[in-house]
């Protein structure tokens, strides 16, 4: 969608991962040589029925599994890092500034309300101590997280606000790539519409983004390109449209 | 052998014996015995305050009558000698007459009461008010020679304290007195360092004596007889009471008192039962009156300089303490490196001995970590986590392979090379460590500022109140009341001392700090509560952190990266949450699996 010649942020290549579980001496296969482009400013979203892969594949990306085979690129201007075989510590630090992960649910230590949990994201992305809270109250704020929720244990939040404060965390001060899983999954249509404002506008915001999504409307609204995942591997590629239209009737079998 | 009658005697032995046995100089020392005391007394004054040991031998006194000034005085003296024996500046107590009985029939020397005449003063509890010469020896008997006694139980710990020059819990001691009372006021016995070096209990002399062996001319000697120690003050030696660099040591002195006897202002004074005050030293007393004293000689020696001075005394203070956090320094790295703390290839093998087989408890443990990271050592209970922790600090001797602070020599040192003397060090400015037990790192008789004073002192802060309001500061920052900072660490609860644990440990803004099960044993709710002040207070600083702990939820909450130990091996390591989300290996899996049940 954009005019100006494509430049990558992230290429993944022949991604594979499984688990191997000692205990009962069996392998569960998850992802079968993923291989995708994620471009700089772009908007690609994940799609597929459960269990298709499509967190794992955010999950091998993010590390928090560690993939069999393939790597995982991150463009950093002229520089390429394999975030497969990154050292811990790099990964910890890049993780924290350049490269965000909203998960399906919010996994918040304990004993921590929503402002300090966005703050302290905001503060790892490197914002000083005043700017980090004011960033994060703005943020908290957009997606409708009432005032009086702000100092409240997030252990004891709704569900929604639970997925709104996860959501604040992940693009208060956005980095420049961020992976989104179902972030607006369990939202009333009303903070969708403000969730998904704030999912728009990182686009302005030379946020590239990789999600996804169950829901065909939101994929058109907010995405330039849609992956279809079937069986851990990615089996349609193009716009939404393209996709439908190519005959992978499997898109419009699992949203219809 | 059997006794036989004077008459059956072998004639060997008759020869041996005086032919009337109630003429000549009764033997209370034999020579072989003085000159194991004057060894002891050569190498005493060799190394100015050091505790000599010494054959010491039983004397016809009874226990706390001197045996040990005795056995100094028969020593050295000798039938030229004039002495001057003596009690808490009385000649005439029953403890002085007697003694100096023994001293002169033994010795054949002439008894003496005037200081100035004596060529050896035997006393106790007192210095004479008048000058003592180059030729003079001043001898005091002592009831307890060891100056760390009182703060330390253990004899060992005592010696290793003397060997390193660590003298800290002896600083806390007066800190403890100073936030308690206000005044330095340690009564008799005041503790010196001794030239710069040894710490020393000057015997039970008041504070006003005390000037008085610092440079003096003569030599004192201090001996306990029972204690079997001896320990000298050469001539000109500095002897420097124990005190903060703010708060002026005092000597006993009350402004506008005299003696009653001899009028003199300046002398150190008892009260008597009518209320009066009278000279201590009464032959010092007589000697006035008389004007007979060498007064300009006499006010020379006049501490005036310790004069109490209420103006500069601390007064009980709680320090005002702001929301001003000051950050810890930044973290150092060896050059070129990432990292402030790094463990290579470390191994430690328990040899087996009778009864047990070998156990290797670490072995090829290898990780580093940056400043202002926290990794996680996760294991089972026998894991070998503990013992890596152990070799950090320098607690297990034996153990293989490196560890390297950025700090220390610009991480070219291997820790296990040092000697333990300089691993101790370590631990006063790079490395803290936090134990599972409160009372492995806090002293639970001392205060909650008094344990934190002990760090800093042992740092060298010697500024009474800089310190105080540094612990208040810590205290507050790790939210213990600031109403219970002199409150015996003993009477907290375990969340408490815990978290007083932890103000100590980051006292002296270390570089590395070590947390061992920083909440196990803690109940769930204050567990919490210190978990979530140690992720602040990490969040805070650029500390290179360990964390060692069979709880994944402590790991969980403090670390981005980890390592799974077990049978001493490091097993797995990685990012903490993939490894809790996408654990590789068996013994992993079990432990990610059994916490979530």
């Amino acid at each position: 969608m954009t005019d100006e010649p494509t430049r990558p942020i992230l290429t993944v290549r022949g991604l594979s991962k499984s688990f191997t579980l000692h205990a009962i001496d069996r392998s569960v296969v998850s992802l079968r040589s993923v291989s995708l482009t994620l471009n700089r400013g772009e908007h690609l979203a994940l799609a597929g029925a459960s269990g298709a892969g499509k967190s794992s594949l955010l999950r091998c990306i993010h590390r928090n599994y560690l993939p069999d085979a393939g790597s995982v690129v991150l463009h950093d201007g002229d520089r390429e890092i394999d975030l497969t075989t990154l050292g811990d510590r790099s990964m910890a630090r890049l993780r924290g500034r350049d490269f965000g992960y909203v998960s399906q649910f919010l996994k918040a230590p304990p004993r921590q309300g929503p402002l300090r949990l966005v703050t302290a994201a905001a503060l790892r992305r490197g914002l000083d101590a005043a700017a980090a809270g004011d960033a994060a109250a703005e943020s908290l704020r957009a997606l409708g997280v009432e005032e009086r929720l702000w100092e409240v244990d997030c252990s004891v939040l709704s569900g929604g606000e639970r997925q709104r404060v996860n959501l604040a965390a992940g693009t208060v001060s956005p980095p420049r790539l961020l992976l989104l899983d179902e972030p607006v999954s369990a939202l009333d249509p009303a903070n969708r519409a403000l969730a998904l404002a704030v999912i728009e506008d990182l686009r302005h915001r030379d946020v590239s983004v990789l999600a996804i999504y169950h829901d065909m409307g939101i994929i058109r609204r907010v995405a330039s390109r849609v992956l279809l995942m079937e069986d851990g591997a990615i089996t349609a590629e193009g716009t939404v449209d393209e996709v439908l239209g190519a005959g992978h009737r499997a898109l419009g079998e699992v949203y219809a | 052998m059997t006794l036989q009658s004077q008459a059956g005697q072998p004639a060997a032995l008759a020869a041996l014996l005086p032919a009337d046995p109630h003429e000549g100089r009764p033997v209370v020392m034999d020579e072989q015995a003085k000159r194991e005391v004057r060894r002891g007394v050569l190498a005493g004054v060799c190394v100015p305050g050091y505790i000599v040991p010494f054959g010491s031998r039983e004397m016809p006194v009874a226990r706390g009558w001197g045996s040990g000034g005795l056995q100094v005085t028969l020593a050295i003296g000798g039938p030229e000698d004039s002495v001057k024996v003596i009690d808490q500046g009385d000649e005439e107590g029953v403890n002085a007459v007697n003694l100096r009985r023994l001293i002169v029939g033994t010795l054949g020397s002439r008894a003496t009461a005037d200081t100035a005449d004596a060529s050896i003063v035997q006393s106790r509890h007192r210095v004479p008010e008048e000058y003592l010469g180059e030729d003079q020896v001043l001898v005091l008997q002592v009831p307890q020679s060891e100056p760390l006694r009182q703060v330390e139980k253990s004899v060992y710990e005592c010696k290793r304290r003397h060997a390193e020059g660590d003298y800290a819990k002896m600083w806390v001691a007066l800190y403890e007195r100073l936030a308690l009372t206000g005044v330095m006021g340690t009564g008799t016995g005041h503790p010196v360092m001794v030239h710069g070096r040894y710490l020393m209990a000057p015997s039970p002399i008041p504070r006003w004596d005390i000037p008085r062996l610092h440079r003096s001319d003569h030599l004192t000697i201090l001996c306990h007889g029972r204690d079997k120690k001896v320990y000298a003050v050469p001539p000109h030696t500095a002897v420097d009471p124990l005190t903060f660099d703010d708060v002026p040591f005092e000597v006993e002195h009350i402004e506008g008192v005299a003696c009653a006897k001899c009028g003199t202002a300046e002398s150190f004074m008892v009260e008597t039962r009518t209320g009066e005050f009278i000279c201590s030293d009464v032959q010092f007393c007589l000697k006035v009156r008389a004007g007979l004293a060498d007064l300009d000689r006499h006010d020379r020696l006049v501490p005036r300089h310790y004069y109490p001075d209420p103006a500069r005394r601390v007064r009980s203070f709680v320090p005002a303490v702001g929301t001003r956090r000051v950050p810890g320094p930044a973290g150092i790295t060896a050059p070129g490196e990432d990292w402030s703390l790094k463990v290579e290839d470390l191994g430690k093998v328990y040899p087996g001995s009778r009864g047990s087989s070998e156990v290797v408890a670490a072995r090829e443990v290898s990780f580093d970590v940056a400043p202002a990271e926290a990794l996680g050592v996760i294991g089972e209970s026998g894991s070998g986590k503990s013992t890596v922790m152990r070799c950090i600090i320098g607690d297990e001797l034996g153990a293989t392979g490196a560890v390297r602070i950025g700090a220390v020599e610009e991480g070219r040192a291997n820790l296990l090379e040092l000697s333990p003397p300089a691993r101790r060090r370590l631990r006063t400015h790079v490395l803290s460590v936090v134990h599972q037990d409160p009372a492995l790192g806090l002293d639970l008789g001392v205060s909650a500022g008094g344990n934190i004073a002990d760090a800093l002192i042992a740092a060298g802060w010697r500024s009474y109140h800089d310190i105080r309001r540094r612990a208040a500061e810590l205290l507050d920052r790790v939210e213990v009341p600031l109403g219970r900072m002199d409150d015996v660490v003993g009477q907290f609860s375990g969340g408490m001392r815990q978290r007083v644990q932890i103000a100590k440990a980051l006292a002296t803004d270390p570089q590395v700090l070590l947390l061992d099960e920083p909440t196990t044993g803690l109940d769930a709710s204050v567990a919490a509560g210190v978990l979530d002040l140690l992720r602040e207070l990490l969040a805070e600083r650029e500390l290179a952190v360990v964390v060692v702990s069979h709880d994944f939820s402590v790991i969980d909450a403090l670390t981005d990266r980890a390592v799974v130990m077990r049978q001493g091996r490091i097993v797995e390591a990685g990012l903490t949450d993939q490894l809790f989300a996408d654990p590789h290996h068996p013994y992993t899996q079990q432990l990610v699996a059994a916490a979530r049940s």
